[in-house]
């Protein structure tokens, strides 16, 4: 397998992955993509749009490529070479940056793969690298063994609804004792918030077209739940609109998009259990 | 301003035929609501309910507040907003804004309210005809604070201003935060920058910048512009004003965008040239439907100390950049900012500006247009409420003879006066006139009467001139 690393000019992820890769005894050809490579990158970057963002400040490197598959970010690119696509789950595109890595979703791995998970992390992490992890209550074991090894500096809990909903908000079979463990365990790291986004659900006893958004009384028992789960009235608790039009669900396209002032009956009522609530 | 030691308090002057008689309500310092008749009896103390404002509302129920947050955590933060009948019981609370654990204190939640409300049915909180404010229903706007760091205006924290409408479940369902529309406000660099350094830092709490200190809010409700087509005024949009910015605003209640706006700078039109500088004012509203001046903009200008902006020798570093030792009660044509009435120093009847001063409240202080016509001022530092005609002519004066214990002060916060039928639980009042004294001969006990016991002439004396030249030029009014 031939590595090519394209990295740039002052990249101190770059400088991580080659780190990697230096351990590991991976041998690599590196390009600056704003230097040498540049020719070479614009030519790489045209043949495989689809597999490389540009964001708003431009490319993110690293990115890595092994003649079939092709990783943007450091996270990624060591998690590729670490366990092929085995986290691909756990480990998608950091949107922030500035000392920190996103894109960790705990919930979206498979947790067979918790070694090399943690193997990956740990490496970013001793490498000066801040962990933001995401979770929906999923693979609270998961959740578990990165708490106890100190992998995670923030987490963003994403509470779907209250247990009897949480199901159809999910779109899949959960184990809400499951959520609520994971729950526990985000109270016990450095920086957390949990995050209610206020969406449409099915209301299987209303029908096919039974769409309706969380009431704030169904936020209010999410918000209960959060206080019991904890054992806090006073947890970080943001509640957000829901985008239709960014939902890949297509049967929520026609749902009309909520402003944030019509959050704000939902905030006093999870404010009844949440007292520090806002609305974002 | 200008008071000697002695003088009298209560009611000083009636003319029952000029006045729209009724029941003025007010917050006595340190001692409760208290309602009042138009001699000055005192019909009923609400003990120890703060306000601010206090109001009356149909029934004889009143609003206020049970109480302050500690000086040392917050400033000016009304725990709750009640609303309690004639005889204290509360029908009404709103507190849950903002969950709130001083160190020391018991946690609880707060209002946070602070200078103004607004109770459904009538947009301004005081009498107008078909526009009484619901007593058993409906939802209140609120001017609260809340704590925001915003570093485009400060990288301090800042004591911000927010305006929120509370249904009469106590559930928050509209909010509008003034520092979130920071762009739309009008400073100039010079302004920024000083703002960044000096948001008018207070101390409590650990810090914050009260960098706006917005004291009045209220609807516009139904008027003529509106019904021309001009949506800026529409019936639900708020109208507030900021004493420390000069800034006086309408907020479009949809958008929460800032549609119309008076301030910060009075120096950029001739219209607002003419206008002048607006420093400190109060109380800025929409005269609503049914009162003589409706849809213009009553504002009591109180002077003083106020804005940022480019130093100059009164404000050395630009903090508070304007001054002014008077104040003006304006009514403005919202529209082509003319002036369509006022009552200044001038039409007090004072020596302009040698003796302007005696109309002055740097701080506080309101104007309430009355059905006939008249306006009720409150000259707030002084404990001062003087009903005006049309003409500038006082025909009502009451002095509050209530100063504090801890602040030794008697002022006003803002009176109101309500028709007597809002009070059905008392007979109408007596109303008897109260003449004008002639202070030149009024004497205290122990007082020798006037007029010298012996007077004799002096050979080659001129008489006085009159136009007698003082150390500065007088009844000088400055052009723009």
């Amino acid at each position: 397998m031939s590595l090519i690393l394209f990295t740039a000019t002052g990249c101190a992820r770059c400088q991580i992955a080659k780190k990697f890769m230096r351990e590991k005894n991976l041998g690599f050809d590196e390009h600056d993509a704003i230097g040498e490579g540049k020719e070479l990158f614009g030519k790489f970057y045209r043949a495989h749009r689809t597999a490389i963002v540009r964001g708003a400040d431009g490319v993110e490197f690293p990115v890595l490529a092994d003649g079939s598959e092709v990783r943007q970010g450091v996270a990624a690119a060591i998690a590729w070479l670490q366990a092929g696509d085995r986290l691909d789950g756990f480990i998608g595109r950091s949107e922030i940056s500035k000392g920190w890595v996103g894109g960790l979703h705990v919930s979206k791995g498979d947790p067979a793969a918790i070694e090399d998970l943690v193997g990956v992390l740990g490496f970013l992490k001793r490498n000066g690298l801040k962990l933001l992890l995401d979770t929906d209550g999923r693979n609270a074991a998961v959740l578990e063994r990165l708490l106890a090894q100190g992998l995670g500096d923030r987490v963003a809990m994403e509470l779907k609804g209250p247990k009897a909903l949480y199901a159809a908000m999910m779109g899949m079979p959960i184990d809400t004792e499951e959520v609520h463990r994971s729950m526990t365990q985000v109270a016990g790291f450095p920086e957390y918030r949990f995050e209610t986004t206020v969406a449409p659900v099915v209301r299987a006893e209303e029908g096919p077209t039974g769409l309706r958004y969380l009431t704030p009384d169904e936020v209010a028992e999410t918000a209960l739940w959060l206080k019991v789960a904890t054992g806090s009235h006073r947890q970080p608790y943001v509640l957000r609109v829901f985008d239709p039009q960014a939902d890949p669900d297509d049967r929520f396209r026609s749902v009309e998009m909520l402003t944030p002032t019509a959050l704000l009956r939902h905030r006093s009522a999870a404010r009844r259990h949440q007292v520090l609530t806002e609305v974002e | 301003m200008t008071y000697p030691s002695i003088f009298p308090t209560g009611a000083t002057l009636y003319d029952p035929g000029r006045c729209w008689n009724g029941y003025t309500v007010f917050q006595a310092k340190e001692v409760g609501a208290l309602l009042i008749d138009m001699n000055g009896g005192e019909v009923q103390l609400w003990k120890e309910l703060h306000g601010m404002p206090n109001r009356l509302l149909p029934g004889g129920h009143l609003i206020g507040s049970t109480g302050e947050r500690s000086t040392a955590f917050g400033s000016q933060d009304g725990i709750d907003l009640v609303q309690v009948d004639w005889d204290g019981n509360v029908v009404w609370r709103f507190n849950q804004y903002e969950f709130i654990e001083d160190p020391g204190e018991a946690p609880q939640w707060m209002a946070r309210q602070h200078h103004d409300y607004q109770r459904e049915g009538n947009p301004v909180g005081y009498y107008a005809p078909g526009l009484a404010p619901l007593t058993d229903r409906g939802n209140t706007m609120i001017l609260s604070h809340k704590n925001v760091r915003n570093p485009a205006i400060c990288d301090k924290p800042l004591l911000d201003d927010s305006i929120i409408e509370v249904n009469w479940e106590g559930e928050v369902i509209w909010e509008w935060v003034c520092s979130e529309h920071f762009d739309e406000l009008g400073f100039r660099e010079d302004a920024r920058n000083l703002l960044f350094r000096n948001p008018n830092w207070l101390k409590s709490g650990g810090g914050a910048g009260d960098w706006m200190h917005i004291n009045s809010m209220s609807l516009l409700g139904p008027n003529r512009w509106f019904d021309a087509g001009d949506r800026r005024f529409h019936p639900d949009n708020i109208i507030w004003c900021a004493r420390e910015s000069n800034i006086t605003a309408i907020v479009d209640k949809q958008t929460g965008r800032i549609v119309w706006r008076l301030g910060p700078n009075y120096d950029e039109t001739a219209e607002l040239r003419r206008l002048g500088w607006i420093i400190g004012q109060h109380h800025a509203h929409m005269i609503p439907r049914g009162l003589p001046g409706e849809g213009h903009i009553l504002v009591f200008d109180n002077g003083g100390w106020a804005g940022y902006g480019a130093p100059n020798p009164g404000s050395p570093t630009g903090f508070r950049n304007a001054l002014r030792d008077h104040s003006r009660v304006l009514e403005i044509d919202p529209i082509s900012l003319q002036v369509v009435w006022q009552y200044t120093p001038v039409e007090a009847g004072l020596a302009f500006p040698v003796d302007a001063n005696r109309f002055y409240s740097p701080f506080i202080s309101s104007a309430q247009r009355l059905p006939n016509g008249n306006t009720l001022i409150t000259e707030g530092s002084g404990g001062r409420l003087i009903e005006v005609t049309d003409g500038h002519e006082i025909v009502w004066e009451y002095i509050s003879p209530y100063w504090g214990r801890m602040l030794k002060i008697n002022m006003i916060y803002r009176a109101y006066r309500v028709p007597y039928d809002w009070v059905p639980q008392v007979e109408t009042p007596a109303e008897q006139a109260i003449e004008r004294i002639d202070v030149t001969h009024f004497r205290v006990p122990g007082a020798s009467p006037r007029g010298a016991r012996r007077t004799v002439n002096v050979a080659g004396v001129l008489p006085y001139r009159p136009d007698a030249a003082l150390c500065v030029r007088t009844d000088v009014v400055e052009k723009s």
